[in-house]
């Protein structure tokens, strides 16, 4: 039971709860951190259950890890354990995309800030892509924008995996073109300029961008006939 | 030696330039006779206090769990502090050689007996923990954790190596 206790011991503020995990507030030995918290779905087999969670929790750390190693920013991992189920990162303090661009839609656009943030978007999934990592959820909302320095940052590696198919990273394109339009359409269409800092960015962007074509035509879900 | 909490417990860190006796130091900690018992880094390696937190934090909760992967807890600290899961040449490439003089040492829960016991222990002169940074051998850090350019870009050398330590039993 003195698992609990180290929990405990520092104090907990909830930020958010999602469908898979819990994202705390707290303090690690003097840094201001992020605890984020799998929890287990009471309606798998326990030993499933844990296998999957741990899992996981595995993917997520070695994901974000080596984004940093190809030079795309992503919180600082502090510590992962694998009993409590927890990742234990850096608290960056920033807006996140979503909340500029929303703001933009009430306020007006200030034309250099969103050309900035479109690119370093585009740069960063370029970088990811070429080095082989899909981000698996690329919405406004996991991405955050560092204050003082600007600096985009990307967050939740829950979903990410590993590929080099033109079609995964297509996919993973595709998702947050459809996000973008869904909540952003007021800022204009930010899409194109993130393509162009892609283009830019990633050397395999011509056969991803053709994918991307198809996947237009059809939707995130392939279609399994035939 | 400077204190830093952890969780309830403490790990306090000196930093040692000029040490002639370092040869005398690894003897007798791999007799098990070093008394108190003390972890010994390279300091080459550690370019920021925080790094050697992270390893220490992960220390206390294996051995918390009782699940420790060597054989004492101080020779725990210098395995994590390597991020690497092969444990001899850890201790070898973090930990000191007979020729090594500049070391940082470690202690868990210190008392004040055993601070002047350590200071003791240890022939040179101890500065400030704050000349890490600009001690630090970036070549051999950036071999170490296999560290590359593009990673520089958008990190430092001590939030790259905590990283390392962090997710190395997630690889």
């Amino acid at each position: 039971m003195e698992i609990k206790t180290d929990v405990k011991e520092s104090s907990l503020i909830l930020l958010k709860q999602g469908a898979e995990a819990r994202v705390f507030e707290s303090n690690f030995v003097g840094k201001r951190s992020v605890i984020k918290e799998r929890f287990s779905k009471k309606y798998r087999h326990p030993t499933l259950d844990s296998k999957i969670t741990l899992k996981r929790l595995n993917a997520e750390a070695r994901c974000m890890t080596k984004a940093r190693r190809l030079g795309v920013s992503t919180p600082v991992l502090y510590s992962v354990d694998p009993v409590l189920h927890t990742l234990t990162f850096e608290y960056v303090d920033g807006p996140s995309v979503k909340d500029i661009l929303l703001e933009f839609g009430s306020l007006g656009i200030i034309e250099e800030r969103l050309d900035d943030i479109a690119f370093q978007i585009g740069d960063a999934i370029g970088k990811l892509h070429d080095g082989g990592l899909i981000h698996g959820d690329l919405t406004t909302s996991n991405m955050l924008l560092k204050s003082g320095t600007n600096q985009l940052v990307l967050i939740d590696f829950g979903l990410s995996s590993t590929s080099t198919l033109p079609e995964d990273k297509a996919v993973d394109l595709y998702v947050l073109e459809r996000a973008l339009l869904s909540i952003h359409s007021s800022c204009g269409n930010v899409m194109e300029w993130i393509l162009a800092a892609y283009r830019k960015s990633s050397k395999q962007w011509s056969s991803t961008l053709n994918k991307l074509a198809q996947v237009r035509q059809r939707g995130r879900k392939r279609t399994m006939v035939g | 030696m400077k204190a830093f909490e952890i969780n309830g417990d403490t790990v306090s860190l000196a930093l040692f330039i000029d040490v002639t006796n370092s040869k005398e130091l690894l003897d007798s900690m791999q007799a098990g006779t070093l008394e108190p018992e003390v972890a010994f880094l390279n300091a080459s390696l550690i370019p920021d206090v925080f790094p050697v937190l992270a390893a220490a934090h992960k220390t206390l909760v294996s051995k918390s769990r009782e699940s420790l992967t060597t054989r004492t807890l101080h020779s725990e600290l210098v395995y994590n502090y390597s991020g690497s899961k092969h444990i001899t040449e850890s201790l070898k490439r973090c930990g000191i050689s007979e020729s090594t003089t500049y070391i940082l040492a470690a202690r868990f829960n210190v008392t004040l007996d055993e601070v002047k016991a350590v200071e003791k222990l240890i022939h040179g002169k101890e500065i400030d923990l704050e000349e890490l940074k600009d001690r630090a051998n970036q070549a051999q850090i950036q071999k170490q954790y296999k560290i590359t350019a593009p990673e520089l870009g958008i990190s430092s050398l001590a939030d790259a190596i905590v990283c390392r330590i962090a997710a190395r039993d997630a690889l």
